[in-house]
Parts: C-alpha cells; structure tokens; sequence
C-alpha cells in the first residue's frame, strides 16, 4: 500500500474519531437539556409519552434484578473463596477479610460490576431497539410529528438508568457481601460476626459508590443511545449498534472508575 | 413567478460518492408532482432534504419564498408543520394504536390534550376510511392498512404539501390503487400538493400531474405523463417499458 494513502486512511479514522466522541458529547448535552426541558414545559410539548419513565424503570430495573442478583452472588462466592484460599496459605488470618471487603464492595466492585452487567444487558436492549427505530425509519417520524428523538428516547432510559443503577448497585454489593460471607463460613470456618465486620466504613465510602453509580448509570444509556442514532442500513446496521453499545458502555465504565477512583485516591490518599 | 416549491443545483454525497450532482425541480402548488428513477439513484434523498432529515452539501433549497436548506434543526417544526411525509415502511410506532399514533403530531406539534387529539385522530382515520381501526396495534393491520393510517398521521396536521416516499411498494395491486385514489382524493379534496416518489408505473400514470425522472444524478426529463409515454429518449422508454438492456446505466447491473 502506498505510504500516502495509510496516512490518508489514518486521518480519515482519527477525524471520524473525533466527530464521533463530538457526537456522543452532544447526545449527553441534548439529553440533560431534555430533562431540563422536561420540568419547564407546558402540557403537550416535545417531549417523553406519558408513563415512559415509570415503564423504562421497570424495564432496567426490575428485569435486570435477577440477573444482577446471580451474576454478583456468584462473583462474591468466587471472589471470597479465593481470597480465604489465598490467606490460608500465607497466614491463615481471616481477621480482616469481612471488613476489608465490604470496603472494596462499596468503593467499586459493587458499582461497577453491577453497571458492567447492565451494559451489557441494558446496553444492547437501548440500542438495539433505538437502531431498528433508526432503520426503520421510526427516528425520522418521531421528528416529523414534532418529537425531540433524544427527549423521546433517551431521557426516559438516562432517568430510569441513573435511580435503577444506584439501587441494583446497592442490591448488588449486598448480594456480594452475603454470598461472600456464607461461603467464608461454609468453607473456611469464617466466624460470621468476624467477617461481616463494618467498622473500616466511613461516609466518605457510601459517596464514592452514589457518585460511581449515577456516572455508570448516566453513561450507560448515552452511549447506547449514541450508537443506536448511528446505525445504518439494515439489520446489519443494527447489529454494528448492538456490539458498539456493549463495547463502548463497558469501556465508559470502566474508564469511569478509573477517574472517579484516582479522584477519590487524590482527596482522600491512605484514609480511602 | 416563482415555484412553490424549488430545488436549485443540489448536491449530495454519501461517503464520497455522488448521489445527487446539480438536480434541479420545481413544483408548482396543488399539483400531483411524481419522481422517478431507478432504485439508488436519490429520489427519497432528494424529498428528505425538503425537510430536514438530510442535509445538502451544496445548492439551495426553497419553499414558498423561503430558503429551507440552511435552516437549523430547532428552526425545523413549523415547517414540518406545512410539510409532512409518508415513509416508505409506514413508521407507525408499535406501542401505540392507530388513534394515538395519529394524535401524536397533533398533541406534540399543535398542542393538543390528549383526549381532544384523540378525537381528532378519529377523524383523519375515517378520512382514510380507517375510522374502525382505530383502537387497533399496527402489527394487527395488514401493510395497505398501515400505510392508509401512517397518511392519515402525516394529514393530522393539514399539511399544504405531502411527500410519499414510494406509498404502493410492498402492497398488492389492489391495495396499491387504493392507495393511488387516496392521494388523487386527497390533493383534489383539500387542495394539498403531493410530491410522490414511486417506480410504479400504474401510479405514475394513473395520478401524477408532471414527472420528474432522475438520471444520474439530475432531472433527466420533467413532463406530463403522456408526454413521458410519448417521449422518444431511449433512456425514458428503457424505464417506463421496465427493459433489462437498453441504454440507461444501472449501478450494480
């Protein structure tokens, strides 16, 4: 291949790179005007059906309950199990084990590895149903009848998102914690009272895992949205949309994690 | 005097290749105006940049003494308030009846109350003789039924001009000239013009007041459907015959 046309082409990606974090960036604008649009508008305006937040709420929610339940039980088990194994080979001190991880659950596993669930999950439903809206023309009508496709579409899931990810999250971590102590017991000997110790949480950790939470939960349904309003074609299109969605809400929140949890290391350094 | 509606030199490129290259158009008011032309060569591209939906890359577009094109999207509702479309796969919202699909301009766009869109959309149902359905789910309905209430959605407002974007594809022939006396009906009755997209020979011929045939990315030839029968171009007589060889230039063929 000619050097020139490389360069071209590495252009060409960067600048459509570019455009399309502008893109997403103005998908996560228009949809907090959308909501702000939502409290000042007068009767029959551009916006939401009514009862779309009640149902989107269900629909993230409730829907993904078990499946959050399952997966972070599992993961608490699994986590738990190797850590006892791991102490019982070096020290064989499980002291510290019950009060440290109820720590690290609120801090992060909690958030995250619930918001990673329902990226997938919910990731793939908004954009999946967005993106076929999208091919089938269904966006366009919507702005022919007068209709804002984000206040429409992703206000709604961006809301239902937000409260469902903090209270899955909270559900989540609790799941965790309890699968995480039975296990100790059952399989380690774990005294109960020893492990389920909450002595080493503070404030501070309960805002970490709200601030986390509502920024996984913020995420999720923008970047599902964004790829959903960029698929083209055909089913094909879809499909790109469905995998871009995981993908890319997956990355944002790990990504966020990453920046809430170095800021939260910045402000409160050894006491976190 | 100028145009109703006009469409000067547009321009349009999707990925770099060339769809629309200089097309020119203009439409008188209250007429039946059909485009025509060989599948991908721009006739939906061109109706949609009329409104909105897609943004040309140079040219300009007018509709009644107003520049459209440069038009931001917030400036867009009062002229989709004058200018409704009929999609080409009816785009009915799924979750919602018939009644409630139509009412939804009127409750978003005139600021309706429900329950009075809700009447209101009877009526525009009945207009189309659909006024039995209305309580029903899109997915209930057969594809002429759903495009008879996806026109109605679009008449909710009493629009001046109409765009359908091929209204008889996918319908049997019966439902399709159905379909073809609405849109006659409706031109003649409430006075709307209609700018039709469509490769079906017996609604080009049936209904259309003038024929626009796009070309390689132009308005190849605009005239009265007898004139169109009547042409000698070879490229004309090529499409409207429907003949595989000839001389027109068909991309993917």
């Amino acid at each position: 291949m000619n050097p020139d046309s490389r360069i071209e082409r590495l252009g060409a990606a960067a600048v459509e790179a570019a455009r399309a974090l502008a893109e997403l960036w103005m998908v996560y604008v228009s949809t907090v005007s959308g909501i702000v649009r939502g409290f000042t508008r007068r009767r029959g305006g551009r916006g939401r059906p009514k009862g779309e937040i009640l149902r989107q709420l269900y629909a993230i929610g409730n829907k993904s309950l078990i499946f959050i339940v399952v997966t972070l039980g599992f993961i608490g088990m699994v986590m738990t199990y190797e850590a006892c194994l791991q102490l019982s080979r070096v020290t064989g001190d499980y002291s510290q084990i019950g009060s440290q991880y109820i720590r690290l659950i609120v801090t992060d596993f909690g958030p995250t590895l619930t918001a990673l669930m329902l990226a997938t999950r919910v990731g793939a439903g908004i954009a999946a149903e967005i993106g076929s809206m999208k091919v089938t023309e269904q966006i366009d009508a919507l702005r022919m009848s007068g209709v804002l496709p984000i206040d429409y579409l992703i206000v709604p899931r961006f809301l239902a998102s937000v409260v469902m990810t903090l209270m899955l999250s909270t559900l989540g971590g609790a799941v965790m914690y309890t699968a995480g102590g039975l296990t100790a017991q059952y399989s380690f000997g774990v005294n109960p009272n020893l492990f389920f110790d909450l002595s080493l949480l503070e404030f501070h950790h309960f805002g970490i895992m709200v601030v986390k939470a509502i920024a996984y939960g913020a995420a999720i349904p923008v970047v599902a949205g964004f790829c959903g309003l960029r698929a083209r074609g055909s089913s094909e299109g879809v499909g790109w949309a469905t995998t871009a969605a995981v993908i890319g809400s997956s990355f944002a929140v790990i990504m966020l994690d990453f920046i809430i949890s170095a800021t939260a290391l910045f402000l409160w350094g050894g006491d976190l | 005097m100028s145009a109703y509606i006009e469409f000067k030199d547009v321009k349009k490129s999707f990925s770099g290749k060339p769809v629309l290259r200089g097309m020119s158009l203009a439409i008188d008011k209250g007429e039946v105006m059909f485009i025509i032309g060989t599948s991908g060569v721009g006739k939906s591209v061109t109706i949609k940049h009329l409104i909105g939906l897609l943004q040309i890359d140079e040219g300009e577009i007018w509709f009644d003494g107003t520049r459209v094109d440069t038009l931001p999207e917030r400036s867009m509702a009062p002229l989709r308030k004058r200018i409704g479309m009929v999609f080409q796969s009816s785009t009915l919202f799924d979750s919602m009846t018939l009644a409630e699909n139509v009412a939804l301009p009127l409750r978003k766009h005139g600021g309706m109350r429900h329950h009075a869109a809700i009447e209101e959309a009877k009526q525009r149902l009945a207009q189309v003789y659909m006024a039995e359905y209305a309580d029903r789910y899109p997915a209930e309905l057969s594809d002429g039924m759903r495009k008879r209430a996806a026109i109605a959605r679009t008449l909710a407002l009493k629009p001046d001009v109409v765009l359908f974007d091929e209204p008889t594809t996918g319908l049997d022939p019966v439902s399709a000239r159905r379909v073809d006396r609405l849109i006659r009906e409706l031109a003649k009755t409430l006075g709307m013009t209609a700018v039709v997209v469509s490769h079906d020979p017996p609604s080009i011929f049936g209904i259309a007041d003038r024929v626009a045939f796009i070309y390689k990315g132009i308005v190849h030839v605009v005239a009265t459907p007898a004139e169109l029968r009547a042409s000698s171009d070879e490229v004309v007589q090529q499409f409207i015959n429907g003949k595989s060889s000839g001389p027109m230039e068909t991309p993917g063929f």
